[in-house]
Order: structure tokens, then sequence, then C-alpha cells
């Protein structure tokens, strides 16, 4: 049954869909939710905990010109799965494209219209409620360089509304491939931060801005 | 061949049905405006309301099963909690501010007293999460629920389906709330001719137009907007409003205007319930008002009052009670539900 469905996918991708995956990494090394990273020279004990984020909005392109929308985009991605985090797009017509972009983050107006199915249902773990919104990006650790209860840090990074929109745009030139695997590098968002002065962000702030921007900066697509 | 496609119209002939003859059309009162709420969205059917009925009075939304959102929104009260300057939830503990009344939802863009929500359907996340209300969590919920002997059965009458989720949850509680429509006081049978006011009560009301109505804007009596109506600031709480929610200090100490609908039974007053009594919040506008920068227009000009002026409004201020509203028999405590569930 099991292979059977993965020949199936496997049919889809190569006649009609694209898939796109995500792999997480920091620097050299695959990241694994809650194992020590045991950083070589680094007594800072750092340890992701959490990490998910929404993908939306996710279109094709070619010359500049959009060729190709999923429906209804918005898929939670969460490193802490067994199951690989693939999206399907479905491609019926084989339309040729030269450039892949997707938002990180849930756009302004779904977040003003109530309450969402699917992986927008706030059972997911990813909406604020004293000041409803999604949140668009969650990464948690414990690093020795937080002087915090159990050394923790929190990024809870969201906000639909002016000064402080946090959703990011990205988009890679690719050719024309049906598998796109992108890698997000918590290196180079910590590398950025510094976690003994910031360490808790959790609503809507010109820091979410700051940080949200350089989160986007963190992903790239793997060259096949 | 001929069998499978007459199974599958009788199916599609259902399942049509069900969604026409459960439907329910909203009813807006003559002289509303159109509602904010988007109904096409989630459409009002019978079995919904039910489900969100039972769901507001049944402590199970709470961490310790204790607390249902009737706690602090009871009928009686126009479904604010009475008698306590700041509502209290879970194991007593005191929230920090006074809780709104819930009446004409479906007409309000923001919810709270510092708008901080903004869309009927995710009001009901506030309380659940918050530490000193139900301080429980939304997914926890939904598995209580789905392991109870009641909802799934519940979900899939007005659903169709009796995987709950944390949507339909929301949709059905906000269904009930759309359903606490005021517009049957003195007030609004006067507006219909089908009733006159005293001489008082018409004082009363000539006053209120002159003085009040730019914030309290009839029918509705409110702008749904944000004002800062000179309260002295409470030291003790340090709330500052809106600004909390915006971070911008153009929106220092404003609060959501509220409606004055059943304000005869939705004491005490203000966002932290400062007034127990009608008489002092007149009497915080005529004579109490503090200048701050935030300080609304409206309120820059002194509102110079009598004390017969005073009492003038406040016999007007008493034509918007709604007793058909607060003794409304489908709003109350679901009996009949409920005990079908234990009898199962």
């Amino acid at each position: 049954m099991l292979l059977s469905f993965i020949a199936f996918t496997n049919a889809i991708n190569a006649q009609s869909a694209s898939t796109i995956g995500f792999s997480f990494a920091y620097g050299s090394r695959v990241l694994n939710i809650d194992d020590s990273l045991n950083l070589p020279n680094d007594s800072t004990f750092l340890r992701i905990t959490e990490l998910k984020f929404y993908i939306s909005n996710i279109r094709f392109l070619k010359n500049g010109e959009v060729v190709l929308e999923e429906k209804n985009s918005f898929h939670l991605v969460d490193a802490n799965q067994i199951i690989p985090n693939q999206i399907l797009v479905e491609n019926k017509q084989n339309i040729a494209f030269d450039e892949i972009k997707f938002d990180l983050g849930i756009d302004s107006i779904t977040n003003v219209s109530g309450a969402m199915g699917g992986d927008l249902d706030p059972t997911k773990g990813m909406y604020w409620t004293w000041q409803n919104g999604y949140i668009n990006f969650k990464l948690e650790g414990t690093s020795q360089l937080c002087k915090t209860r159990n050394n923790e840090f929190t990024f809870h990074l969201g906000g639909y509304q002016q000064p402080y929109y946090c959703l990011q745009t990205l988009h890679f030139k690719t050719n024309n491939s049906s598998t796109m695997n992108f890698k997000l590098d918590v290196q180079k968002i910590l590398n950025q931060v510094d976690l003994a002065k910031t360490n808790h962000v959790m609503s809507p702030c010109e820091e979410a801005v700051i940080l949200s921007k350089i989160v986007a900066n963190a992903f790239n697509l793997l060259q096949n | 061949m001929k069998r499978k496609l007459f199974i599958f119209s009788l199916l599609s002939f259902v399942i049509v049905s069900f969604r026409s003859v459960n439907e329910i059309q909203f009813e807006v009162p003559n002289s509303f405006p159109k509602p904010v709420y988007n109904f096409s969205k989630n459409p009002l059917s019978e079995n919904k309301i039910q489900l969100g009925r039972a769901l507001f009075y049944d402590p199970i939304l709470s961490r310790n099963n204790m607390i249902s959102c009737a706690s602090c929104h009871s009928q009686f009260s126009a479904f604010t909690h009475v008698d306590h300057a700041l509502s209290h939830g879970i194991e007593d503990k005191s929230g920090f501010r006074n809780s709104p009344a819930l009446m004409n939802m479906a007409w309000q863009k923001s919810f709270m007293r510092d708008g901080a929500i903004n869309h009927l359907d995710a009001q009901s996340l506030a309380p659940i999460t918050n530490p000193v209300e139900m301080d429980e969590n939304i997914a926890h919920v939904v598995a209580k629920l789905q392991i109870s002997k009641l909802y799934p059965q519940l979900f899939f009458k007005a659903f169709g389906d009796s995987t709950i989720t944390g949507e339909h949850t929301l949709k059905a509680i906000s269904q009930f709330m759309l359903t606490l429509v005021s517009a049957n006081s003195k007030y609004d049978s006067v507006m219909r001719k089908q009733s006159v006011f005293n001489e008082q009560e018409n004082k009363g009301y000539i006053l209120f137009k002159k003085n009040c109505s730019m914030c309290h804007t009839e029918p509705l009596f409110t702008n749904d907007e944000f004002r800062n109506n000179g309260l002295k600031i409470d030291t003790t709480l340090n709330d500052y409003g809106r600004y909390r929610v915006t971070k911008n200090k153009a929106d220092s100490l404003k609060f959501k205007v509220p409606t004055l609908r059943n304000i005869e039974f939705s004491y005490p007053y203000m966002h932290d319930g400062r007034f127990k009594k009608l008489s002092q919040v007149i009497n915080h506008y005529a004579n109490g008002i503090e200048k701050s920068k935030t300080l609304a227009n409206e309120l820059q000009k002194p509102i110079l009052l009598t004390a017969n002026e005073k009492v003038d409004i406040i016999a007007f201020l008493l034509t918007l009670s709604d007793k058909s509203f607060l003794f409304n028999p489908q709003y109350f405590y679901p009996k009949e539900i409920f005990s079908e569930a234990t009898k199962n």
C-alpha cells in the first residue's frame, strides 16, 4: 500500500506536479529538533526545540510573469516531523517556469477573515490569542547565552498590520525543475542575533520585522 | 451503473436539502445598518446556533472544567459580569478589565476594550487561553470535546462532520453570539412610533443627542471607534488601552466606545469598572474629565449639565433596556441539550 502510494506520488511528480521540499541545517550540520548541536569551540550548548513556519501563496513565473498559482496555498512546515516536509503543487499542463515565489507567513486579508481550517486551524498552535493573528514563524530553543529561565529563547514572529507587517516574499530562479528543495540554515539566523540581549520576541513589533527579514535570507534553494 | 447514478443523485439531493433546510437568514432590525460580519463564510443554521449555545454555557472550555463563557457573561446583565469592577475567572483569579456586555456582535469591527481582536470568530480564543480566565488551549478543548458523549453528535448535526476542529468550534460559538441582538427597547418602539417618551425621557433624549451621540451613535449607541474619554489613569493597573495593541502614542488611553443599550443592567461601568452607578458616569462627563494629549475631540469643550438635566439623561438611558433580550429563552442555559447527553 505504502509502496503504491510512493509510486503514485512519484508519478504525479514526474508528469503533472512540482514538489517543494524543506530541510533544516545549522551551518554544515543537519538540524534535528531537541538534539544538542555540540558545536566545536562552542560552549553555548545550543539546542533547537521548535521550528515551524507558514509557507503561502506559492506561484511560478516565466520571464517575470506569473504562469501558475496554487489555490488555497497555505502550508504549515514543521521541522519536528518524521515525514519529510513536502508540498505538491499541481501542474497538469506542465507549464514551464524559470522562477518560484512564495510568502513566508500569512497575508493580512487571511489574518482578518476569522476562523480557518486545515493548516490554518488555530489548534495548530500558530495563532496568537490575546491579540489575534497568525504567527508566521516560530523558533524556540536553549542556549547558555540566554540568561533567562532554563536558558530559553523564543521567537514567535508575526504581525499583519503596518508598521509591523512581517510577511516576507521569497523568490528564487530555478531551471524548470519538478523538484525544488529548500534549506533553512538556522545558523544564518542566530549569527545575526545577540541572544544575550534579544531572546524573547513574541508579538508584532519592530524586532519581529527585523528578524523576519533575517529569516527570509536564511533560505536557500539547493541545486540538484 | 444506473443504480449507482440513482444513489448518487439521491445523495446529492439529501446534501443540498440538508443545506437549504438548515440555513437561517440573519435578520437585520429595521433601523440597523448592514452587519459587518460576513455570514457567507459562516452561514447560520439552527443546529450550529444550538451547538454554539451549548459551548457558550459549557465549562469544558476551561482548564479545570469550571468556568464557562457565561461565568463572565450572564444574560440577566446583558451578558457581562455584574458586581465586579474587574472580572474574575479560573480559581477566582482577577482579570485587569471589566468584561464587556455582549450584544449586537454582528455590527462590530473589532472586539475587546482595546480592539485587540479583529474578528468575532477569533474572539473566543482570548478568554479560552488567558491564564486568569479559562487557562486552556484550543487544541486541548477540541480533544476534550471529541471524547465527550455529547459533542461529536452535535458537531455532526451542525457541520455534517463528527471530527471536531478548532475552526468549527469557533464558528459555532460565533453563531450563538451573532444571535444576541438587542433592538426591542422602549427607545426602539418610540422610533417605530409604537410608543412615546414621557416628558423627562424626551428632555433626556434631546440632551443625549446634543452631548453624547457623537460617540454613542444611534441606533447601535456606539460608533465602534476608540476614544480617550478623560478617565484619570488608575496607577494600580496602568492600562493604556488601544496603545497596548498598536504601540502608537496617539492611541494612548483610548478604549472602545461601548454600546449604551441595556446599560441599566450592565454595571459596573468603564473599562476598569470604576463606576457602579449611572449617576457617577454622568458626573464624570460633566465634572471629571482629565485633560491629556489624546483626549477625545468630542470632550474638549465641557459638557454643562444641571442636576435635573443629569437625571433627564439617565431617564432616557433607561429606555434602552430591552427586556425581551434580557429574558429571551433562546439565550437561556441549554438544559435540554445537556440533559440529553446525561441520558445516553
